[in-house]
This record gives structure tokens, sequence and C-alpha cells, in this order.
């Protein structure tokens, strides 16, 4: 089926209707990109920006993603396992008609994207932000962070990339892995050691990216 | 008393139960469960606090109510075209205020009926509504509000926005997303809460005195007309509209035939021909930060209508023409924890009143009135917030459109003027984001023109002052 057949069939039910499972598990791989693309400019990009690109802090921006994490964390919403706050206000419901399929395009989609350039902040933030980042603090029991995501925070198959995220939603991440709200036993390690205001530094660092 | 006496009165006294009935009902406004049940999204996703919209609940209105994460019954054909998508569930919501109002003064014995007036009244139900709010096809989605009031002791037709939505997708993944609302209420289709009919306060009480003027487009009309308008916003931040109103009056029978159908002379302010709508406004977004200007407006020529059975006014002839043309904007923050709105609107009516001077309802062949509405609202984790309000409405001296009255006056003006204005302080508490509990003062500094004695029988403006405690509860 051609693109521009499929879309017409799909129409924006599958834009508005997030392309349902049973519908997009019906459709040949081909059309997928497109239908991506659509759903990405719809639906998600009133939060997540044009092109992934967010705005507000409170939503991550997506552009520069890793597709295999962006897929995990679909995934994870779709079957409610991921239990932030924002996750479950907003995102298990975005994800409960999503198809692997769909998901799987969506997250190339947005895994192609240009990723955002850092914004500065406080240089006293920024300093031990990197401090903490790159060297960990022994003392707090704190590995470095580089040493999974990459010195330059641009992330890895596995793990994601962090350099440009918003300062409110990697704060409010953090916090979500100290709490267990978001249940990542390596990530509650880590975060567990860290206080407010190192949090802050860390994500202040990274925003800077 | 001559007939055309008779008539004059009666045409005053039907303005003046519109601008009541449409003052008592386009106040209460809602944010719609069905909705969060049908997007599996919690109540924060659309709304900062419910009814006022985030800009995702912008967007959601914008495409028509219709996207959903529910699994519909459907139907195609043999070459996959889309025949049904029916929602799984039906989207259905319940409303229901219970309220308490207590009145500066009571109102002057005598003044509705026989009998000492009481300082108090209690709703219960101020109002139930039910709702059909959501998808109801592809592209096509509705909010549909049935509401039982108990100042009217009647089930009716409320707002009500019916639309169909698509997006364009352009080169650079920018949209284009274009629609058109049928809708019984200018500016119920607004995206913004900026503009009347989703304008603070979300609800008010019903048992207050409301002042006499009102322009056409805030608020006058709703429910008594039709509207069809199509719309396009770009890239989430521009949004144009254009549509046309006629009217479409509830509760009205032909009173020869007594059935519903063409209006006839005795109904007062029928829309001739239709009625333009325009709206144009900008959103940027920045940060927590949220920014939205616009201007919006109207041109209705209302036929007066009047008269009795057996001696109806025509439905012909001279109008009244008001053009109402208005400025909006609304600035939000959304913080983790701390959310504010400051919003506001101007609306300015200048009024044409041929046919009104010839009933001699108006003293001037032209008026013009004034509305400047300026809000803030702050909540704290959604949990707890305040909202404060000024208002004013002033206009032109017209002692024949705001005529002192026989006693005991209330409803009247003395000295001619439509001047009205004042406070409205609010708190609010929701232990639920379902579900708000509100305690509202609101204090007259001006009413119908004055300070004190507005009406020439003693009355001041103060005296209106009401308190109001409400509990609200969708679901």
């Amino acid at each position: 089926m051609h693109v521009r057949k499929l879309a017409c069939v799909m129409g924006l039910a599958g834009v508005l209707n997030l392309g349902a499972r049973h519908a997009a598990s019906e459709e040949p791989p081909d059309g997928l990109p497109s239908l991506a693309a659509r759903v990405a400019v719809a639906t998600c990009a009133t939060c997540h920006g044009p092109r992934g690109q967010s705005v507000q802090p409170k939503f991550p921006v997506l552009a520069g993603q890793h597709a295999n994490y962006l897929l995990a964390q679909l995934q994870a919403f779709r079957a409610q396992t991921r239990g932030d706050p924002d996750a479950i206000g907003y995102m298990w419901g975005m994800a409960g008609p999503l198809s692997d399929e769909l998901m799987g395009a969506l997250a190339d989609y947005y895994s192609a994207q240009t990723s955002r350039r850092g914004e500065q902040g406080d240089a006293a933030q920024i300093a031990r932000g990197r401090q903490i980042y790159q060297n960990g603090d022994s003392n707090a029991g704190i590995p470095p962070c580089a040493a999974c995501h990459g010195s330059g925070a641009a992330g890895t198959d596995t793990y994601p990339r962090l350099a440009g995220q918003h300062v409110q939603y990697l704060l409010k991440q953090l916090r979500s892995f100290q709490n267990n709200m978001r249940n990542v036993a390596i990530m509650h390690g880590v975060a567990k050691g860290l206080n407010d205001a190192d949090m802050r530094a860390v994500a202040t660092y990274l925003q800077s990216l | 008393m001559s007939t055309h006496t008779i008539m004059t009165r009666y045409t005053r006294l039907l303005w003046i139960l519109a601008a009541f009935g449409s003052l008592s009902f386009t106040r209460s406004v809602q944010a719609v469960p069905s909705f969060a049940r049908q997007t599996g999204m919690a109540c924060e996703a659309c709304h900062t606090v419910f009814p006022e919209l985030t800009h995702f609940g912008r967007m959601f209105k914008a495409n028509g109510y219709t996207l959903d994460n529910l699994k519909p019954v459907r139907d195609v054909d043999s070459s996959r075209q889309e025949l049904l998508s029916l929602s799984g569930l039906p989207p259905l919501s319940v409303m229901i205020e219970i309220s308490e109002t207590w009145l500066d003064s009571p109102l002057p014995d005598g003044t509705g009926g026989p009998g000492h007036s009481q300082t108090s009244t209690t709703g219960f139900p101020q109002q139930l509504s039910l709702f059909y709010a959501g998808k109801v096809a592809p592209h096509v989605g509705a909010m549909v509000q049935l509401t039982y009031a108990n100042d009217s002791g009647t089930l009716g037709i409320d707002n009500t926005d019916i639309r169909y939505a698509n997006l364009l997708l352009l080169p650079q993944d920018s949209s284009l997303v274009y629609g058109i609302s049928l809708n019984n209420n200018p500016t119920v289709q607004d995206l913004w809460n900026s503009t009347p009919a989703w304008g603070f306060p979300f609800t008010s009480t019903n048992a207050a005195v409301s002042p006499l003027a009102a322009a056409q487009l805030d608020g006058t009309l709703a429910q008594d007309v039709a509207g069809i308008s199509a719309y396009i916003m770009w890239q989430e931040a521009v949004y144009a509209e254009f549509g046309v109103y006629r009217s479409a009056k509830q509760g009205v029978t032909n009173p020869i035939t007594g059935a519903a159908g063409p209006l006839d002379g005795t109904i007062s302010n029928v829309i001739s021909g239709v009625a333009p709508y325009g709206r144009l406004a900008y959103e940027r977004q920045w940060q927590r930060h949220d920014l939205e200007v616009g201007v919006y407006g109207a041109t209705f020529k209302l036929l007066p209508g009047g008269g009795t059975a057996s001696a109806p006014a025509s439905l012909s002839g001279p109008v009244n023409e008001f053009r109402d043309l208005a400025e909006d904007f609304q600035y939000q923050f959304a913080g983790e924890s701390h959310l504010f709105t400051l919003s506001g609107t101007h609306i300015h009516e200048s009024m044409r009143l041929n046919a009104s001077v010839l009933n001699a309802s108006a003293a001037n062949a032209s008026d013009s009135l004034n509305t400047t509405r300026l809000t803030a609202t702050y909540y704290y984790r959604r949990k707890i917030g305040a909202s404060f309000q000024y208002f004013s409405t002033t206009g032109t001296t017209d002692a024949s459109l705001y005529a002192p009255g026989a006693a005991p006056g209330v409803v009247t003006s003395a000295n001619g003027r439509p001047d009205t204005g004042g406070w409205i302080s609010e708190i609010n508490y929701l232990p639920w984001l379902n579900t708000k509990l509100t305690l509202q003062h609101t204090h007259y500094d001006r009413f119908n023109g004055g300070t004190s004695n507005y009406d020439g029988f003693g009355r001041n403006a103060s005296a209106n002052d009401s308190t109001y405690l409400l509990f609200w509860i969708a679901f």
C-alpha cells in the first residue's frame, strides 16, 4: 500500500487515535515512518515540541535520543511499569493504544532528529555538577555518571542521552529514582546518595551540554 | 396604560430577563471526566485546575476532542475504508454543584413574591449536568451538556460544542489543524480562558442580583443561538476563526400553534439574518510560561420583538445593531508546585439602537458599553488556590435603556447609567482533582450606575454583595 493511501486509510484515525494497536499491525512496515511522523506532529509535539525539541521543561527533549531507550520507555508506559508522576498522568494514557511497530517508528523518528543545544546556567552549579557527573563522589557513594552515559552525556543504545535535557525534567526523574516511583535499581543506587543541591547541580551541568 | 407603554415595558423586562438568564447559565463551566476516561490521561494534562485549560487541553479541543486510547468498535469495507470507529464506552459524565449563597442585605420584602426575603439561598443542587463529552467518530467529537438548574426548575440544553477537526502535515514537520465547530454560545468554542464563555468566575451564584448591562458577546445570547465557525491553528501558535450565528431560541413556542417553529414577533432579540463572529489569537510558549494575546468580535443585528400574542411586534424592520470588539490575553506559569495565571479581556460594544429608539425603550440612537475583567489565579500543587478578579462595566447614560423602575427597584437604575464594578475573591480547595470546594465573595463598588441608592429606593451597591459556598464535583 502506498504511503499516501495508507495515510488516507488510517486518516487521522491513526493520528488522533494514536494508531490503534490492531490497525497498525495490519499495515506494511514501509508506511510506518510516515504514520509516525504524523503522530509525532499531531499529538506528541504538543508537549514534546516540534521534532522533539520541547519548550516546556516539564517535558523531556526527545530529539536525538537513542531509539532503543525510547522504545523501552514507550513499552514501559504501555505496560504501566514506569511509575513516575508524569508517566502516570500523561504517558500511560498516551502509550496505551500504540502498537510495537508504531512505537518503534516513533523511536526512530525522534532518534533521527537533531539534538538540542545546551542552555547555560549557574557557573558554580555547572562546575559542581561536572565534578559529580564525571568523577562521582566517593564519600557519598555516588559513582561517576559518565561511566554509563558517556563523558559527553550522549548516551548509548542502552543508556539514555542526557546532554541538553531540561533541568526540571532531570530533577524530577532523579527524585523519582530516589523514591523508587520510577523503579530502576541501578539509578536508585546512584540517586539515593544525591542530595537536592547535588541533583540540581548535575541537572544544570547536563542541560548546559 | 397604552399598548405602546406595555410593549416598551415588556421589551425592557425581556432584556433584563435575558441578561439574568444568560448570566446564571453561562457562568457554569466544566471539566469533563469522560475526556480523562477517553484519553487515559489525568486531569492535569488538559487543565491547570479545572476548568482552566493548559496548552495540551487547548490542542485537545482544537483537535475535536478525538484523542483517545480506547479500543473502538470498528467496521471497514473490502478496500479497508473505515466505516465505523465507535468508542467502546459512551463518554458520559455527571456534574453536580451544591451551593449556599448569602446576600449582604436581604432583598426588599415582596421582591419576587409575597412574604419576607431570606438572606441566604440553598441550591441542592444548584445545578446538575449530564455530559456527552468525547469522540463521536474519527475527526468528530462533541461536548454536549444538559443541565437541570434549580432557578429554572427545568432541564435544558447548556453549552454545546460539536466539532470536526483534521490536521494537515506541512513541510518541515509543521502542523496546521483545521476544523469546524457547531455551537450554541459565542466563545464557547474558544481555546483560552480569557474569553467570556470559559472565563472566570467559572461558576457563580444564581441567587444574587445581577447587573442590568452586559455586552451581547458577553454571554447574553448563550444557548439562544446556533453558530457554525471554521478555524485553523498553525504550529499550535496562530489561531484564526470565522463563523456566523443565527437565533435558536430555547423554551419558546409559537403562541398560535403552540409548537416550536419559526420565531414570531413576541420573541425578543432575534438575530436578523446571521451575525458574523471572528477571532484571531497568538500563543507563545517559553520555558514554563505560556502567553496568549488575541482579539475577537461579532456584530449582532437584533430585532427587538415584543408585544403579546394578540399584538405581536414585527420580526422585520428596524434593528438594534451591536458591534462588539474585544481584546484578550492570558499568561500561564506552570511550575511543579506553583501555578499562576493572569488573564484579562476588554469588550467594547457600540450600539445603534434604531429599533429601541422607535419604541422608546432607548433614549439614544447610539450607546456604548465597555466591559473589563482582569483575573489573577494562584494554585499550590493543584490543591489550594485563590483567585481575584476586578470587573468593570461602564457605558453611555441612557435613561430609557437602563430605566428607573417601580418599587422595590433592586434591578433598575435611578440615573440611567449601566456602570457596575467591583471585585470577586475566591479560595479553592481540591481534595481530588475532580472535586472542588469554593468560597467566593463578590463585592460591588457600583451597581447599575450608582454606589448608594442606585435604584432610587434606597438600595446601595454593596447590598448586592454576596458570599457563595460551593461544592462542585464531576465524575
